[in-house]
């Protein structure tokens, strides 16, 4: 490629040196319209950014201690949570939504050959997760979202926004 | 044919004689300087570009007239957004078959996009001097795809609701800002109205300002790359 010749770089360098009453002018105006489009930018972002959310509740009660019998399960369509209480004696809770790309997973309490308690299968890409949320397959790569249930009046209680990342976190021994 | 007003609207001097008035016509009128003043007899054979262009620029025109009578019965709310859309179905007339014209359109479109880009890159048409209007080609597909995706949710069923969770969740893995480019499209967490209005808006005003800007741009410069190639 031919360079053009340099005039751009020379009065650029005589600019440094000795600024013209118009460069100066000009630099002030572009200055402030950058900061303008700058603070237009920001205040557009933050717009789009929503302040107040029309969301269900994350703290629901998810089912009562009494009505959960040992070996069962409840599930909340509306926060997608599964609770259990285990055969064991505790209860846990877990998040049915698929940690690869948000599909709601299904229980399949007939399980797998090595999971034979159950699994989670997700409908959109296959993933399987063990009782506990373990991914057994891909193409998730995490596993589901556990929850630390709090008792409140005989009441079983999950907040969503609250997650704990270990199985010991998640069980609860009443 | 020569009066005054006619004259104001169309400049160009009757009777046509000489080439010179042949290319005036067209330089002088908006819709048909679009065309070149000469073309090369092969550049319009039917087998030489397959039309691939024109014919997707034709399917826009009719998503853009189905679409805007669309709007008309639309309203981007929970739950009318899908009562409305059954309404288009079942009660208006000509309803289902405006509603299926937007569909099919919208999928031959990006059969059609993505085919044109096929012949230009097998034709080559993509080099010097056309560079850039491939790069613009290239953005006119990304903005086909993100019009049939901001339109997918409009009739908020469940097909709509799992496909924008999966592709909003694809956006989520976005490195550091993923989980906030999905907040700011779906105005939440989760999809719900602000979802609908953003996707809506998006759909019938954003996107479409977006690609007839492109689209001329691009006409523009086949012409002024050297016509068709």
């Amino acid at each position: 490629m031919k360079l053009k010749p340099n005039n751009a770089a020379d009065a650029k360098e005589n600019s440094t040196k000795n600024m013209t009453r118009r460069q100066f002018m000009g630099a002030i105006g572009h200055t402030a319209s950058g900061m303008a489009v700058a603070g237009g930018l920001v205040m557009v972002y933050k717009f789009l950014y929503p302040n107040v959310l029309l969301e269900i509740p994350s703290r629901f009660k998810i089912a009562s201690i009494n009505s959960l019998q040992p070996g069962s399960h409840v599930f909340e369509p509306e926060h997608r949570v599964f609770a259990f209480h285990d055969t064991r004696g505790y209860f846990f809770a877990l998040s049915a939504v698929c940690t690869h790309l948000g599909c709601t997973v299904a229980w399949k309490s007939e399980g797998i050959t090595g999971h034979k308690e159950g699994i989670f299968l997700c409908p959109c890409h296959g993933s399987e997760f063990t009782k506990e949320g373990d991914v057994i397959r891909g193409p998730a790569r995490r596993h589901l979202d556990r929850y630390h249930m709090a008792v409140d009046e005989g009441q079983l209680i999950v907040d969503t926004s609250e997650t704990v990342n270990t199985i010991e976190d998640m069980i609860l021994k009443v | 044919m020569q009066s005054k007003p006619w004259r104001s609207v169309f400049r160009t001097a009757l009777p046509i004689k000489t080439n010179l008035d042949r290319s005036l016509v067209m330089f002088n009128s908006l819709a048909l300087h679009i065309q070149p003043v000469k073309v090369r007899e092969r550049a319009i054979r039917f087998s030489y570009t397959f039309y691939l262009g024109m014919i997707s620029f034709f399917l826009f025109m009719v998503l853009v007239v189905t679409g805007i009578l669309l709007m008309l019965y639309y309203q981007p709310a929970i739950p009318n957004a899908y009562e409305n859309m059954k309404d288009l179905q079942y009660v208006v007339s000509s309803g289902i078959f405006l509603r299926n014209l937007h569909r099919w359109a919208a999928h031959l479109m990006v059969i059609s996009v993505f085919l044109h880009m096929l012949r230009v890159f097998f034709a080559g048409a993509y080099r010097p001097p056309r560079e850039f209007n491939w790069v613009i080609g290239v953005l006119l597909l990304l903005l086909t795809l993100l019009l049939s995706y901001t339109g997918y949710l409009l009739p908020y069923d469940q097909l709509a609701y799992w496909a924008v969770t999966v592709g909003s969740n694809i956006v989520k893995y976005v490195p550091i800002i993923g989980k906030n480019i999905r907040f700011v499209l779906l105005g939440g967490n989760t999809i719900g109205e602000y979802t609908l209005v953003r996707f809506y808006v998006l759909h019938c005003v954003v996107l479409p300002l977006f690609i007839t800007s492109l689209i001329a741009l691009h006409f523009w410069r086949i012409r002024k790359d050297g016509g068709l190639y």
